[in-house]
């Protein structure tokens, strides 16, 4: 960590002492990111824009082409503000992600860290109409959803797995979710229609498809794997499986049901 | 004793007739010892496609046409391929390198800037060169170098940090070790140099950090540089008037990947990348030359004799960052020499390469940008496609129909092939000032939707028409480079991990393999005592295949 020895290393012209009580400039263990005002949140998106953005996408929800991970969810090499200030300060060895020049002011990593921070929803910030409680009685009961989506364990193979939806959705999208969910269906959530050479049709979510083979499992949950030169032809649905709740709950049914899906996340 | 005693006698007869160890008393071996190869002179890499057993070049031969007159694997037996060996690198990078072989050794380079020496047909290694990096260093796209040049019995490297690197063939040894630019100015090597005569020619990176770009040529015993040619045009040049304002000192035009050389002509030909600030064209207004170019240069000079601007005033990142490949094709009746050039922006382009003349210009992948080519080859643009603060959707994507990745020519099939991106993306615009080393790209851009809505494939050009006569799909966006052989193969890779043969003439699927990781880079083909093999990097591994014993 040799901008630790470097800082210390001025503030030893000043009696020791001065090295503890100086705050920030080269201790990053106790004293936290004191970067955090919006105008420092503004600095780093500036600066994410211009020098993180080619790799991680304009939107940092990351990018297939150059493999750079989406920086919005949960992150997985940092789970501290001390944590993502390291991965921006020395990299991520034997990966592509290098770390900034050396002569980059560790007021401007914190910067980027307050920004990369802004990305997440700030739970405390968010005040739901709904009742949680209301929403899960619905989502096992008369709402019907696990029959299609596990919650914890419990519930359908058809959807999504919602056990931490909280921490990939926004009570917005959420919303959007359940009322069109034709909107922005996933490739994992196609259908693939698959006819084999005998004429029999086998339909099911399209698990994984690549150059020479595509998997799919049927209504059943049965895993099948093919080589496309075996079968005679497929075809792709891009719509979702998923029905539209638009019409069939209320506005307040919508709320609840929100507030529970919001609620889904990982325990600390 | 006896037994030791039969036994030498029967290997005498084998140790005398291998000329290296006559001089002296051989130690027992159970297997021939490879005997260190002939040195790899001039004439030897001009004539390359005559000794097909090796692969000399990262492009094969200097007509960079990746074709190979090796024809013991053919249509008929690709696939009885199996994996004769493996070579893992201790780098997790996704590997762009193409090894070389001579004489049955193989020399591969790793990410960051590292270079192994392995035994062809064993992939087991002679020696390794680190080449030790600065921590900081100023790179826009991920820890590349895609392979290296030989000539005598000395390779030359680019490094990460903007060096050139001349290795000993036998041992590793670095024998010298030149900075061809400051990398904290934003400076860095990728590609494989080229030899040309007693030169090493070599580009540079940092397009998207305000560089001015350039080719150098470096004199192979002492690295001394002997010509440097600008890619953009400066005070000297009557051109610069095609940069407003100073803004040809960071105009960019890197030349990031290896050329091709025609002895007959004397010309070097070589693409230029992209202007910069890439997607703000506000700051500098006019054609930008000798940006997304290719250039004609003078071997011995390093003058400029052509060029053909792909993409004037570019503000869409569109490099024409693809290796030249030359061929004698037949055009409207005669004969023609000519460049054969699917570029970043969707255009297919045919061009003389003794003059730079436009001959063909045709879409061969999907994209919005331009009506069409006028006469001499130069787009019609679209109105409303260049990047706004608040982002326009342009087809191709940043990345382009197509990229750095080898195309590949067939002149049996009299067909060019070329990995192709049907695609979109959103592209913005922003203010940014130049600071030397830092980024200046002046924008960026966005996904609209994901990856598996769009297509990629092999496209199969004729180089007299730009017409595609045929495409094989593959999992998009894959960036596979190919190549091609005598035996009637088209060999590639793909983003999933597939390492497959197509018929040449037809694009029939021949063979598939599942590697397990992104295929970045082409494949490449070569002989031991008689057998063929054939190699391809997939994620950080080089997988080598052979026919069954």
């Amino acid at each position: 960590m040799h901008w630790i020895k470097q800082a210390c290393w001025k503030l030893t012209l000043f009696p020791g002492f001065l090295c503890l009580l100086l705050p920030a400039a080269g201790m990053a263990q106790d004293t936290g990111n004191l970067y955090d005002t919006p105008f420092d949140i503004n600095v780093g998106e500036r600066y994410f824009q211009r020098q993180c953005s080619r790799c991680h996408g304009q939107d940092a929800t990351g990018n297939d082409e150059t493999g750079a991970p989406n920086l919005t969810g949960r992150l997985s090499n940092a789970s501290t503000d001390v944590g993502i200030f390291k991965v921006i300060r020395e990299g991520v060895p034997g990966s592509a992600m290098l770390p900034v020049s050396a002569d980059t002011p560790d007021a401007t990593v914190w910067q980027l860290v307050s920004f990369i921070n802004s990305l997440r929803t700030n739970l405390s910030s968010v005040e739901l109409v709904g009742s949680a409680e209301a929403g899960r009685a619905l989502f096992n009961g008369p709402g019907n959803c696990s029959d299609c989506h596990m919650v914890n364990g419990s519930g359908g193979r058809q959807g999504p797995d919602l056990s931490t939806v909280g921490e990939r959705r926004s009570p917005e999208e959420l919303k959007t979710d359940i009322t069109d969910p034709d909107l922005d269906v996933l490739p994992r959530w196609w259908t693939l229609r698959a006819t084999k050479n005998d004429g029999t049709v086998l339909e099911g979510l399209r698990m994984s498809e690549d150059t020479f083979t595509l998997r799919l499992m049927d209504a059943e949950a049965n895993l099948y794997s093919f080589a496309k030169n075996q079968i005679a032809n497929y075809e792709r649905l891009q719509v979702s499986t998923m029905p539209s709740y638009q019409q069939s709950l209320t506005e307040t049914q919508l709320d609840d049901l929100v507030a529970y899906l919001f609620s889904l996340r990982e325990e600390n | 004793m006896r037994r030791i005693a039969i036994v030498l006698v029967c290997f005498l007869p084998t140790i005398y007739s291998l000329n290296s160890l006559a001089q002296e008393d051989a130690p027992l071996t159970s297997a021939p010892i490879t005997p260190a190869f002939t040195p790899v002179s001039w004439e030897r890499l001009v004539n390359a496609a005559d000794e097909p057993e090796n692969w000399l070049h990262y492009s094969g031969t200097l007509t960079s046409q990746r074709y190979s007159r090796l024809e013991q694997v053919n249509r008929d037996n690709v696939s009885e391929l199996e994996l004769k060996w493996a070579y893992q690198i201790p780098q997790l990078d996704r590997a762009e390198t193409v090894p070389l072989v001579v004489d049955g050794i193989m020399f591969i380079t790793e990410a960051p800037s590292n270079l192994v020496a392995v035994d062809a047909a064993t992939g087991r290694q002679y020696w390794r060169y680190d080449h030790e990096l600065p921590e900081d260093l100023r790179i826009c796209c991920g820890r590349n170098n895609r392979g290296v040049a030989i000539l005598g019995e000395t390779l030359y490297m680019s490094t990460l940090d903007a060096h050139l690197v001349a290795i000993d063939a036998r041992t590793g040894n670095k024998l010298w070790d030149v900075e061809v630019a400051p990398y904290q100015s934003g400076y860095s090597k990728t590609a494989a140099p080229l030899i040309v005569k007693d030169k090493v020619v070599t580009g540079i990176a940092g397009g998207e950090f305000g560089i001015r770009g350039f080719i150098d040529a470096y004199d192979a015993q002492t690295g001394e540089r002997a010509w440097r040619t600008y890619t953009i045009a400066g005070p000297d040049d009557p051109n610069v008037a095609s940069w407003s304002g100073d803004s040809w000192k960071t105009g960019g035009g890197a030349s990031w990947i290896t050329g091709s050389y025609d002895p007959e002509f004397n010309l070097i030909y070589w693409g230029t990348g992209n202007p910069g600030p890439d997607w703000n064209g506000d700051v500098r207004l006019g054609d930008n030359l000798y940006s997304d170019s290719a250039l004609a240069l003078n071997a011995d000079t390093g003058e400029m004799e052509w060029y053909f601007q792909f993409t004037p005033h570019d503000v869409h990142d569109w490099d024409a960052i693809q290796v030249p490949v030359l061929g004698d094709i037949e055009y409207q009746g005669s004969m023609r020499k000519v460049i054969m050039w699917a570029n970043r922006n969707a255009f297919y382009y045919t061009l003389d390469r003794e003059t730079g003349e436009f001959l063909v210009g045709k879409p061969y992948a999907t994209q919005t940008w331009a009506q069409g080519l006028d006469e001499n080859g130069r787009p019609i643009r679209v109105p409303n496609t260049s990047p706004t603060y608040e982002g326009v959707v342009v087809s191709p994507t940043i990345g382009g129909a197509t990229n750095w990745f080898s195309p590949a020519f067939n002149p049996d099939s009299g067909l060019f092939y070329v990995n192709s991106f049907d695609s979109e993306q959103m592209f913005f615009k922003r203010d940014e000032d130049y600071q030397e080393g830092e980024r200046f790209t002046g924008g960026g851009g966005q996904s609209v939707s994901p990856v598996d809505n769009y297509h990629s494939a092999i496209r199969a050009i004729d180089p007299a028409s730009g017409d595609i006569q045929w495409e094989f799909p593959v999992q998009p966006r894959t960036t596979a480079g190919v190549t091609t052989t005598a035996g009637n193969l088209v060999l590639s890779g793909s983003v999933d991990g597939y390492f497959y043969a197509l018929d040449a003439f037809t694009g029939e699927e021949l063979w598939h393999i599942s590697l397990g990781a992104m295929v970045h880079s082409a494949p490449m083909t070569f002989a031991v005592n008689g057998e063929q093999f054939v190699t391809v990097a997939a994620g950080n591994v080089v997988f080598t295949f052979g026919l069954r014993d």
